[in-house]
């Protein structure tokens, strides 16, 4: 990139760049850098935990320690917002964060790829997790489930009016789950573009404006740290938005 | 390229929706490969070594209660033979000093016998020695006596007469003694 040609749109860097062409039935279907970095996030996951616990000692060493760390983050999670009951969905909540926050973090090296930074992703993922648990709600309760859109203890004037906001904010919830999560990768890796070009910029400039790039450059340091706390941040309230979806269904509030 | 070509031309590349198939597509494919990954592979793998060391650390656990119980067992029970035994103990010593004093007792009183004996004897000798001395010296005034009267009357009689008298003047005079 030269200061010649101006800044690169920020948003250039969300471009879907197919690496492997393939179509079926029409569609494309592609492996692309996003596929890549899907991959590698299962990679670079699964050959850190398995690694780690190769030994698998009794006294954990630096490794083991944090693979066994994540491990029990995850459970924990789950005992304290699903409970017992949430056991059976352990794994597909540990796939589901290891997933999100490996494929977060991923992200932030240059040159690398967001995949959550993609509405299509984010949205799929909490509309799967919105389904599955509207199903296992129905599964397990019956009509019964229907029951969790009226509020206890509410004036029976105001019923109505509580079961419609009720109906919306469930049918809103895959909505902000995947919103929250695009929003903020976009936001951030945007942001980031920004000042990195901005920096690109100004030093381009060539002599005394060299100077002033520092402050762009300066910026996109702290931006950068602020990030890796979103990345992980982000991965967590998903995840834990996830299991609060899920003990409403298992126990109807 | 149509995906990219498209995307560069109009805003976000996330609402060029001829990229959304391919990546639904590997987003369901690689989430199951990972989903089955981490729930066959890696989730059971870091379960199992939590599930041994806490198998062990409870093992160990109760292997400690047990120990530490056994423990207060064995001192209770030396505690209460320690008592046992200084009890006995504090019976002997009593035992021992009772006997002690009685013996004690026994040869003060053996000794005082022994004493009284000895005093019974030496007063019996010097009683002895005292009327031996007095006959004597009754010998001795009837002769005093004896040659007195033959200087004086010039009679002569016997000594055995003159102790005969002095004799029987000794026992008048006991006798106005006593009386």
């Amino acid at each position: 990139m030269s200061g010649s040609q101006g800044m690169h749109s920020p948003v250039a860097q969300f471009e879907i760049k197919p690496l492997i062409e393939l179509s079926f039935g029409g569609y494309d279907l592609s492996f692309t850098n996003s596929s890549l970095f899907m991959m590698l996030a299962f990679g670079v996951s699964a050959a850190f935990l398995i690694s780690a616990m190769r030994g698998g000692t009794l006294v954990p060493g630096r490794m083991q320690g944090l693979a066994e760390m994540m491990y029990e983050f995850v459970a924990e999670m789950v005992r304290s917002n699903v409970g017992h009951e949430g056991r059976p969905y352990f794994p597909f909540i540990f796939t589901l964060f290891v997933f999100l926050l490996f494929g977060n973090l991923l992200g932030l090296i240059p040159y690398s790829y967001t995949f959550t930074s993609q509405i299509v992703v984010t949205f799929a993922m909490a509309a799967f997790v919105f389904v599955g648990v509207t199903l296992i709600a129905l599964l397990k309760h019956g009509l019964h489930f229907f029951s969790f859109f009226v509020p206890a203890g509410a004036p029976k004037v105001l019923i109505p009016f509580l079961i419609v906001i009720e109906v919306i904010s469930y049918f809103v919830r895959p909505v902000s789950l995947s919103v929250r999560l695009f929003a903020n990768m976009l936001a951030g890796h945007t942001m980031l573009k920004v000042f990195a070009g901005l920096a690109v910029m100004i030093s381009g400039a060539g002599g005394l404006a060299m100077a002033g790039s520092l402050l762009p450059f300066v910026a996109l340091i702290g931006l950068t740290g602020l990030e890796v706390l979103v990345a992980a941040l982000q991965a967590y309230v998903f995840t834990i938005l996830t299991c609060m979806y899920l003990n409403d269904a298992l126990h109807l509030h | 390229m149509p995906m990219s070509a498209k995307a560069a031309g109009a805003g976000l590349p996330q609402l060029d929706i001829s990229t959304w198939p391919s990546q639904l597509f590997w987003l369901v494919v690689l989430f199951t490969a990972g989903y089955i990954l981490m729930a066959k592979v890696v989730t059971p793998r870091i379960g199992t070594v939590l599930e041994e060391r806490r198998a062990k650390l409870d093992d160990d656990l109760g292997k400690a209660r047990t120990a530490s119980e056994d423990a207060a067992r064995i001192r209770a029970e030396y505690e209460a033979d320690l008592d046992a035994a200084r009890i006995a103990a504090a019976e002997t010593a009593k035992q021992a000093a009772a006997e002690a004093a009685k013996q004690a007792e026994a040869n003060d009183a053996k000794i005082a016998k022994k004493l009284a004996e000895k005093v019974a004897k030496a007063e019996a000798k010097l009683a002895a020695a005292r009327s031996d001395a007095m006959s004597n010296l009754n010998n001795v005034a009837a002769e005093a006596a004896l040659a007195a009267v033959v200087q004086l009357a010039d009679i002569k009689t016997t000594a055995a007469q003159a102790s005969k008298t002095a004799d029987k003047l000794v026992a008048a005079m006991a006798k106005q003694e006593a009386n």
